[in-house]
């Protein structure tokens, strides 16, 4: 039973009244901050204290543990409850241990479901972190909001600023908008009252300087999202009049390479050593990244770029490779191609996975000659290679979007076993567009947003005041690399570039970034909202210029990677600040970092509200 | 510009992977039928105007991923919506089975009073039939929507299907805006548009 319990009122300490404390938290674990790491069991307690609220943690006391009553629900509440009342003759040891917090000397708390922990950050930055053994931390934290008014953060969905009355005078002073004196903090907190909008805007510009041109921990966080949250519940505001722009960086001019021409025959053989090795890999990576590569060598190049080869094998290896992978596959194909019709009847989870493979096979690039006309036996090759993914990966088993990633690769290479493991190499990198909980395509459409802010901040702004800011428009290009955008020709071009990795992680952002630069004025015509937009984006299809995108890709690239004053999460993005990325993983927790980029949590919650409410 | 239409509804098609979303809306677009389609991805939607008692009304209709994965990002397009066309494939049992989910999902996510009509595809193809035209009756009716066979194929009850589907909506909101609205006479129903909630233009900043 997980089930909080309420306890009684403190009877002893008439001035104080305990509100709540919980069995579920009876093997609470503090960690004091991360240079001691001890761990000790203890209580948390919300006392009222007069007029004040105050989190009280104690450390079990073993001795009085075990003496305690028959009924063991009550024995720990009587227990603690002791602990209290003779906290005078208490082990000194233990009594020093106790922790008191006051909240209205906590700035921020942090709730982590998954860890469950509660991080305490006080106003003079020291943390107080509790782990909840009983995985109650959400009641607990639940009963606290009960009791003081607390602000969600923007920037993450799990922490919340306590609230303080004196917050928006308070901030103002720490931003230090203004140089000196209070008196010109109030005229423009009056000057806000009066003259919202052109007040406000002004304000922003000079936060917006701060936030991109300071050092990030000169940030005050806390104070802008307090004094964000407190104007943005203004109502009845008007339209922003788009003459006022917000400042971001500048970026160098932008160079515009022509491409290069395609890995050919004769330079793909002078790559390989005696014993069939790659030389030089990179070079190689760098001549597809800016050409492509020759249609014929496909086969075999693909085969490095999706990780079927590694580049320093030998010939024999490969072959041994080959042969191994071969008997993988027969093997896991052997798995459901044996199923009998009886044993699927009482498999739903296969059944249901096998009706949509069929159904997307049969209308997967049917117009290709590889996979036209009734009964095309490259159809069933689809078909077994999908059937055997879902054996080699059951936890995501098929989704749609996984036929358009494998049609390409099977009609390059023709052959069932080295197309199977192709398209795990290709899942390996796009398996998070298939996330049970579209997460990483979110996070996805989070990035580009950064990176479109960074780029075009006039068209960034215009999306997000006209209901566009999730970027859900270009969720078919990115859950499937604009595989419906562009010919199969272009597509392989494309998808061979984007294997190389090169020239820096979520290039295939920076292609979506390139593509709605151009379309610029027209996705900012008058009066696009979210639907036009959809439209617009949507009719791009079939009718861009792949080489034109990409050399404006790149470039915007090479601006972005020569910029100075880029905001750390473009960097983050984009791979660019190895050393900042070192440094705030140090200091994040760890669970927040998914492999080296951050989620944007306000952009997150921001997609979602902006489709749900603004759609339409 | 002088809007060219009296009223814009905005439907929605829903419904299991592969019933024929998308085939029905292209028939009624574009009154094709394409047998080389492909998958939804995403969303997107199209656009027929078409006149009821000399009314123009433009349909705005979308079209969405049929999966299971997706359903975070479609349901998200529920709300706004004035009609939902719920639609399976007489062919395949378990996409009737699925409707019930389907309405559970409206429920849960598009705004209480939009219209809601059942679709029975593929009713061309009577040789491969698992679902009886009797049990989407009888289904429809517990719902206490409206019901067609159909075939976007053969275009069997396609149009008849959205004009019936707008002519509900129409007859609703007529009479939503005579209730708040007293007629003055002319044609003051263009404003039939949910109230948009104010775009947070501040928030744009949290993101820098």
């Amino acid at each position: 039973m997980e089930h909080p319990k309420k306890s009684q009122s403190c009877e002893l300490y008439p001035s104080k009244k305990e509100i709540h404390n919980y069995h579920g938290v009876v093997h609470s674990v503090i960690s004091y901050g991360k240079e001691d790491d001890q761990q000790l069991n203890g209580t948390l307690s919300l006392i009222q204290e007069s007029e004040k609220v105050v989190i009280e943690w104690r450390p079990n006391d073993v001795s009085i543990d075990t003496e305690c009553q028959e009924d063991t629900e009550w024995a720990l509440v009587n227990t603690n409850t002791r602990t209290r009342t003779s906290s005078g003759s208490v082990d000194g040891a233990l009594s020093k241990l106790h922790v008191n917090i006051m909240l209205n000397d906590v700035k921020t708390i942090k709730v982590s479901n998954k860890k469950n922990k509660l991080t305490f950050t006080l106003k003079d930055n020291k943390q107080k972190v509790f782990f909840f053994h009983f995985g109650n931390v959400n009641q607990f934290f639940e009963e606290l909001r009960t009791t003081v008014t607390l602000k969600r953060s923007h920037h993450d969905s799990n922490l919340y600023f306590v609230h303080d009355k004196n917050a928006i005078v308070q901030s103002f002073s720490d931003l230090t908008l203004v140089d000196r004196g209070g008196d010109t903090v109030w005229n423009l907190v009056g000057d806000l009252k009066r003259r919202p909008y052109e007040t406000t805007l002004s304000t922003f510009s000079k936060l917006t300087e701060l936030l991109l041109y300071r050092n990030p921990e000169a940030r005050p966080e806390g104070a802008m999202v307090e004094i964000l949250s407190s104007l943005s519940s203004t109502d009845g505001c008007p339209e922003v009049d788009d003459s006022y722009h917000f400042i971001c960086p500048v970026l160098g001019p932008r160079k515009l390479e022509p491409r290069g021409i395609p890995l050919s025959q004769d330079h793909w053989e002078t790559a390989k050593d005696t014993e069939g090795k790659i030389i030089n890999p990179d070079h190689i990576k760098q001549i597809i990244f800016k050409g492509g590569i020759t249609p014929s060598l496909r086969p075999e190049l693909w085969k490095y770029l999706l990780c079927l080869y590694p580049w320093n094998s030998t010939k024999k290896e490969r072959e041994d490779i080959l042969n191994e992978k071969t008997e993988e596959y027969k093997r896991m194909r052997a798995q459901w191609s044996t199923m009998s019709a009886d044993q699927e009847s009482r498999f739903t989870f296969f059944r249901d996975k096998k009706s949509l493979v069929e159904k997307d096979v049969n209308r997967t690039d049917r117009t290709m000659p590889f996979y036209a006309g009734a009964n095309n036996p490259n159809l069933e090759l689809l078909s077994d290679i999908l059937m055997t993914y879902i054996m080699y990966n059951f936890d995501l088993g098929y989704v749609q979007g996984m036929s358009d990633l494998l049609s390409p690769i099977l009609a390059v290479l023709g052959n069932e076993v080295e197309a199977f493991w192709c398209f795990v190499g290709f899942m390996n990198i796009m398996y998070h567009n298939f996330d049970e909980d579209q997460s990483g395509m979110k996070k996805q459409l989070s990035q580009l947003h950064t990176l479109l802010t960074a780029v075009a901040p006039d068209l960034a702004t215009y999306l997000d005041s006209h209901d566009s800011g999730s970027m859900c428009f270009c969720f078919r290009w990115l859950l499937v690399w604009f595989k419906r955008e562009f010919p199969l020709e272009d597509v392989n071009v494309l998808w061979e570039v984007l294997w190389t990795g090169l020239p820096c992680t979520n290039f295939h952002l920076l292609i979506c970034v390139a593509i709605l630069e151009k379309e610029k004025n027209k996705l900012m015509s008058a009066g696009n909202g979210l639907s036009e937009v959809l439209k617009h984006v949507n009719d791009l299809s079939y009718n861009m210029d792949l080489n034109d995108i990409l050399m404006r890709a790149t470039g915007i690239y090479n601006q972005l990677d020569q910029s100075s004053n880029l905001t750390a999460s473009t960097q983050r993005v984009l791979g660019l600040a190895h050393d900042l990325i070192s440094v705030q993983q140090s200091q994040s927790e760890p669970e927040e970092i998914v492999g080296e980029e951050k989620i944007d949590v306000s952009m997150e919650n921001g997609y979602e509200k902006s489709i749900e409410y603004n759609y339409f | 510009m002088a809007k060219t239409y009296d009223y814009l509804f905005k439907l929605l098609l829903i419904g299991d992977s592969g019933v024929g979303k998308t085939c029905i809306l292209f028939r009624f677009s574009e009154d094709a039928f394409n047998s080389t389609f492909i998958s939804t991805i995403g969303i997107d939607f199209k656009i027929r105007t078409i006149e009821l008692d000399g009314k123009k009304i433009k349909l705005q209709i979308w079209d969405t991923a049929g999966q299971e994965r997706f359903r975070t990002i479609t349901t998200a397009y529920y709300r706004g919506a004035m009609g939902i066309m719920l639609v399976y494939d007489i062919t395949n049992e378990k996409s009737f089975d699925n409707i019930k989910n389907w309405i559970r999902n409206i429920e849960e996510n598009a705004s209480a009073d939009v219209e809601k009509m059942l679709l029975g595809n593929k009713c061309d193809f009577p040789e491969k039939r698992q679902v009886s035209k009797e049990r989407g009756e009888q289904l429809a009716i517990e719902y206490g929507i409206k019901f067609m066979e159909t075939s976007a194929k053969a275009s069997i009850n396609v149009d008849e299907a959205f004009f019936s589907l707008a002519r509900d909506i129409k007859t609703k909101t007529e009479k939503k805006l005579e209730a708040s609205n007293p007629p003055k006479g002319g044609h003051q129903l263009k404003s039939y548009e949910p109230s948009r909630k104010q775009t947070n233009w501040l928030s744009k900043c949290t993101i820098l």
